[in-house]
């Protein structure tokens, strides 16, 4: 239905008042702004105001302002790359929060099996755990709602909430008792780490890297690892897999754990000046004990961040499937007052030999498959996959080689980790420190 | 820069002032809320300042511009949004007359170009191009990832020229097409005598459409012998157009007397719409036509028609769309326009169309019930829609009324509605529902 807009003459003569307001305002916005190429930006920007002045003007129902602001930012914002956008003031809180994992919870970890929850480990003093919640308790029952029939994002969803409040829960316990019990909810980390000895070598299998305190967690795991093999550490496999980053922070001490000083990354800007360097500190855990990383396709940023320092510097053999090749930076500004905040695209990460993660990922030294090749190709979501994501001009070693990749045998029971036992093979082999060198020999050229 | 800040607001008290002595009543400008609006775009210009400076590559302003304008329209609701001065042009030919081409509605699906109709005597439906089906290629290239008007826009050209189109049916049957470019008058009324009954069908409300109806009617009434028993108005399918036809449309069967209503933001935009006197059928039984594919200007006839108990509605649930978009050109249309919701419309009765839609008197369904998967989206369904307004006018319980369903084995092209419809017009059952339609 389309109506022209017919007016009095003199509503009209405001309009026109307002509006060419509006678009005075447009050089000042642009000298703002400190734009360059002035004079398409200062007409777009017309257009914009001119457009804005008649949403508030004509639109059917009265407009927040600020809202129609915060739709436009954020349209403009997700148009650069998938991981820039602005948060209103409130998401910023939220944010925050959640990076800082200031929710309350009941310290347990879950899977839903058989419509009820499953307590897969409960972490020791936790809410729940004080409680009289242990591993392998069900829960049935979250605040007074019935687990059956719900989805375990929504059944757990009553679970997390402000720290201090109860919550009542009905336990199965493995001897089909039932009981019910009151937790008091409380701030809890999430358990950084899981470690355990696999044929004779270390393992530990690192989640995310969205922990403040995940490198004391690291470091407490192999402490324990090295005592139950009688203080030696023959071999150590880092599990990388499904590790979609953290806080960068994290992952240049993780990686210094193992690196004797030197480059970790760099991260690199428009601007020269704006580049930064990372490095070691002096001094690594295990100087002589052999490392393999396992990575695959839903490893990211902070994750690829370590495999790519390590594998360049000599340090480990990557295992698995190409990364999702995530290398960018996003900086989180905080605007003036009320008015939010924006994250964007600021810097690019580059392994110590200078190679972009952006887009390409970090290619394993040797590639394994983790189920049969059924000669379908799965299709993996990879950084490069996403709509208007950053592009990486240095294309080599860019795709995964079909023949090289190693696949289970049709007879390969899949529920065994095919990835991980070839890792433990790695350890063993000649083959580790072949590659060792050679990817010495390419760090050095470079 | 905040010097810069302070004249410009001086200026603008300067306008405030000489817009206020002009007129007493013109529209009141809000010192406070217009602070508040320049704040805000002050907030736009300083992301822009951070993005030129702080941002991994350079950027193209301009285009990030567009992206926030976009952005902006497309968080009011579904129906606002920006037209670029090409499809504006577009715009203007497809409400006003004849173009070249190959004579097919279509319209964008998750990203594929999609038939809603092929327009009768064109080159599509001779060829047999049908509803559904998808556009992938023409002239023999990939057309996905194309915009809707850049994909109209090579369908469309010199009259005579071949299209070479590649449509997906069924997903995955392909078929080719050769068509020839025809002028395409967009004949959007059709007539025809069903068992004795007039059956007249709109299509579109473009601007002929109340000037063709009145023709068909006249040669209803010179094939019938001057006497119509019963008129059918089939507005199935039909997605709507203009205002103004709408009214123009419903006034043919309404001897003067409320038609539709629309309001605004501010009261004096409201509107009250009245029917000429006079009326083309007077005392025919009319029976209006329609389904989930009937919006807007159909919901305004068939609305109006039921509220005023001058016929009765048959069919399915309407789409539910009550609101009114303008077209307001930016700087005369050399920088586009913005099509935007400036209205919500009302049934004589005051009841808003808006996510509800039109309710039959009689509901009958065109696919028989076990095939009712493909219920079609309506306004509701739509994501970010206006709200469906609660007020004194809308509380009426939602009763249940069963729905006719076409009988095993009726064959569903026989067209189950239309066949009920003529059953209806010769029985009482006509004059009994209109008594007691409330």
């Amino acid at each position: 239905m389309y109506l022209l807009i017919k007016s009095s003459i003199l509503k009209i003569t405001s309009i026109i008042l307002a509006a060419i307001f509006f678009t005075l305002w447009c050089p000042y916005l642009v000298a703002k702004a400190q734009i360059s190429n002035n004079s398409q930006t200062l007409k777009k920007l017309e257009l914009f105001a001119d457009i804005f002045y008649q949403i508030r003007e004509n639109y059917v129902d009265e407009i927040d302002d600020a809202l129609l602001i915060q739709s436009a930012l954020n349209s403009a914002l997700n148009s650069l790359d998938p991981h820039s956008g602005y948060s209103s003031a409130s998401d910023f809180i939220e944010q925050k929060k959640r990076e800082k994992r200031e929710y309350g919870g009941l310290g347990i970890e879950v899977s839903l099996e058989n419509e009820v929850i499953k307590v897969n480990h409960a972490i020791k003093d936790g809410p729940a755990y004080m409680a009289g919640i242990r591993t392998g308790d069900m829960i049935t029952s979250v605040g007074g709602n019935p687990v059956k029939g719900k989805t375990l994002a929504k059944a757990v969803e009553g679970m997390r909430g402000d720290p201090g409040d109860p919550i009542k829960l009905i336990i199965l316990k493995p001897d089909d008792t039932k009981t019910e019990l009151t937790v008091i909810r409380q701030v809890v980390r999430g358990r950084a780490v899981r470690h355990r000895i696999e044929s004779g070598y270390g393992y530990v299998y690192i989640e995310t890297f969205n922990n403040s305190e995940l490198t004391e967690d690291l470091i407490d795991a192999l402490n324990s690892i090295t005592q139950g093999l009688n203080g030696d550490l023959p071999g150590l496999i880092i599990d990388l897999r499904g590790n979609r980053g953290g806080l960068l922070e994290q992952s240049i001490k993780v990686s210094s754990l193992f690196l004797n000083g030197g480059e970790v990354l760099s991260a690199k800007g428009k601007k020269p000046q704006d580049t930064q360097r990372y490095h070691a500190e002096h001094g690594e855990l295990f100087p002589d004990t052999p490392i393999v990383i396992l990575i695959n396709s839903g490893s990211a940023s902070a994750a690829e961040i370590v495999a790519g320092a390590l594998q360049d510097r000599g340090r480990a053999v990557i295992v698995g499937r190409r990364s999702f090749g995530k290398g960018s930076v996003q900086s989180v500004i905080p605007l003036s007052e009320d008015n939010g905040a924006l994250k964007i695209t600021t810097q690019r990460y580059y392994t110590p030999s200078g190679k972009s993660i952006q887009s390409r990922g970090i290619m394993p030294d040797v590639l394994v498959a983790r189920t049969p090749d059924t000669g379908e190709i799965k299709k993996r979501l990879r950084e490069y996959n996403l709509p208007n994501s950053l592009s990486n001009k240095d294309d080599t070693n860019f795709k995964e080689v079909y023949e090289e990749i190693i696949y289970p045998n049709d007879d390969w029971n899949t529920s065994d980790d095919f990835q991980l036992h070839k890792a433990i093979q790695v350890l063993s082999l000649k083959k580790y420190h072949e590659i060792i060198e050679k990817n010495m020999n390419i760090g050095n050229l470079n | 820069m905040k010097y810069v800040f302070t004249v410009f607001a001086m200026i603008f008290a300067v306008f405030l002032y000489t817009s206020s002595s002009l007129n007493k009543t013109a529209i009141a400008f809000d010192g406070k809320t217009y602070k508040d609006a320049f704040e805000q775009l002050d907030l736009f210009a300083d992301v822009l300042a951070r993005v030129n400076n702080d941002y991994v590559v350079d950027i193209n302003n301009t285009e990030l511009i567009s992206e926030a304008i976009n952005g902006m329209l497309l968080s009011l609701d579904p129906h606002s949004s920006y037209i670029s001065p090409k499809e504006y042009k577009n715009l203007l030919i497809s409400t006003s007359g004849e173009y070249s081409g190959l004579g097919m509605e279509v319209t964008l699906d998750e990203g594929f170009v999609k038939v809603i109709s092929p327009i009768d005597d064109t080159p599509a439906k001779k060829a047999g191009i049908k509803p559904g089906d998808f556009i992938i290629e023409i002239n023999d290239e990939s057309i996905f990832g194309l915009s809707l008007s850049e994909a109209v826009d090579l369908m469309r050209g010199k009259p005579g020229e071949l299209v070479n189109i590649t449509i997906a049916r069924n997903n995955d049957e392909r078929i080719q097409f050769n068509l020839k470019r025809e002028i395409i008058k967009r004949k959007i009324v059709t007539y025809s005598i069903k068992e004795g009954i007039g059956y007249i069908r709109i299509s579109q409300f473009n601007e002929n459409a109340y000037q063709e109806l009145s023709k068909a009617i006249s040669s209803l009434e010179k094939e019938m012998f001057g006497s119509v028993p019963g008129l059918i108005l089939d507005l199935r399918g039909n997605p709507g157009g203009l205002l103004d036809q709408s009214i123009k449309v419903s006034s043919a069967f309404l001897d003067g007397g409320k038609v539709v209503s629309t309001k605004g933001r501010k009261e004096s935009d409201n509107r009250n719409y009245n029917a000429d006197k006079g009326e083309l059928l007077k005392e025919v039984p009319i029976i209006i036509l329609i389904d989930e594919g009937s919006a807007s200007a159909s919901e305004i006839v068939a609305g109006a028609i039921q509220d005023r108990k001058r016929g009765l509605i048959v069919g399915m649930k309407s789409f539910g769309k009550g609101s009114v978009q303008s077209i307001i050109p930016l700087k005369g249309g050399a920088e586009g326009a913005i099509k935007l919701t400036t209205q919500r419309y009302y049934t004589p009765s005051g009841k808003s169309i808006q996510g509800k839609g039109i309710t039959p008197n009689i509901l009958i369904g065109y696919f028989p019930e076990d095939l009712k998967k493909k219920e079609r989206k309506k306004e509701a369904d739509l994501p970010n829609t206006l709200p469906i307004e609660t007020g004194e006018h809308q509380a009426e319980s939602e009763e249940i009324i069963p729905i006719d369903y076409p009988p095993n084995g009726f064959k569903v092209d026989s067209d189950y509605q239309l066949k009920r419809s003529v059953e209806i017009l010769k029985s009482e059952t006509y004059a009994d529902k209109l008594d007691s339609s409330t």
